[in-house]
């Protein structure tokens, strides 16, 4: 198990993720464990999934996180209400995306509010994670 | 006499020296217009807290000067961040509370632009002073998905980040200048 969750956060960090990030992601494992006992890891599958489908949000209206971020990672979003441009999340079209540890942090925690109108457990963050570090 | 002659255009070359390098807070070509909003900061810490406010309440709109509402409109939007216009932007408690002193600090006391008669304006395009500068805007011109709302002021405004709001630098979107 220890050996998987090594290889795992060697091959997180070569995809795009920072030292702090990929901490956080250690973080979010060791919880997702305690939540559910046969957690075996973050799924990207998964994740998309988290990402992709739509619910009724915090406004009480259908929304999903590619209301904003766009379904390919790679090019820019658009905030639904605002109109501003998002930039891309994927970490290879902007290497800024997945560095700080806060930053990442902040909109998992608002944008799971915001679709979910819930915080995200710690499997699904991951696994959103894991999602967008593959794309 | 030599010495006094020497004395004195040394006293005028400091004098002269002084007087080019005192004056640096005056940026040339820019002087306070109703229409110019710039505040400088003055230290290291306003700078950062600036940095700080225009990073996070500019991530999804544009980052409004705080000089366009009063102290109690600011207070009632920090109060309500889990809210905001219908999403969460929550804050970790020091960032909070650095954005908290800024808008204080810098929030407007002009009770001219922003008096909103008792009530506590929310939207920057409920005071006075903006409604009366945009009453002319056909509503097409904002609806337009390029614009989308009042709130999309650096649509129009070119110069807006850096606080000016001239009619001469007004770019509409798919309609130009104003005329």
């Amino acid at each position: 198990m220890k050996y998987l969750a090594i290889v795992f956060m060697f091959s997180i960090s070569l995809m795009g993720a920072s030292t702090e990030v990929v901490q956080y992601m250690n973080e979010l494992q060791s919880a997702a464990k305690t939540e559910n006992r046969s957690f075996g890891g973050f799924d990207a599958a998964r994740g998309k999934e988290i990402f992709t489908s739509t619910h009724i949000g915090k406004q009480g209206k259908p929304i999903a996180c590619t209301s904003c971020h766009s379904l390919n990672l790679a090019s820019s979003g658009k905030n639904s209400l605002t109109g501003k441009v998002i930039d891309p999340l994927s970490p290879r079209a902007n290497p800024q995306r997945l560095t700080s540890a806060k930053e990442v942090k902040k909109w998992l925690r608002r944008n799971f509010v915001d679709v979910y109108a819930r915080e995200g457990t710690a499997q699904e963050k991951g696994d959103v994670l894991a999602y967008i570090l593959k794309n | 006499m030599k010495t006094i002659l020497n004395l004195s255009v040394a006293a005028l070359i400091l004098a002269g020296g002084a007087y080019l390098y005192a004056d640096d807070d005056r940026e040339e070509g820019e002087h306070r217009h109703h229409a110019s909003m710039v505040t400088k900061p003055l230290s290291k810490q306003d700078k950062a807290a600036t940095a700080l406010y225009t990073k996070e309440c500019g991530a999804c709109h544009f980052a409004y000067q705080p000089e366009f509402l009063p102290k109690n409109s600011w207070d009632k939007t920090m109060k309500r961040l889990d809210n905001h216009f219908g999403t969460d932007a929550t804050l970790e408690p020091i960032d909070y509370k650095t954005i908290q002193n800024y808008l204080m600090v810098h929030a407007s006391r002009n009770d001219r632009m922003t008096d909103t008669k008792g009530a506590v304006a929310i939207r920057i395009s409920e005071t006075p002073y903006f409604v009366r500068e945009h009453r002319e805007i056909p509503k097409k011109m904002v609806t337009q998905p390029e614009v989308k709302s009042f709130a999309n002021c650096a649509s129009y405004h070119t110069k807006a980040a850096s606080g000016s709001y001239r009619e001469r630098e007004v770019r509409i979107p798919n309609y130009g200048r104003l005329e």
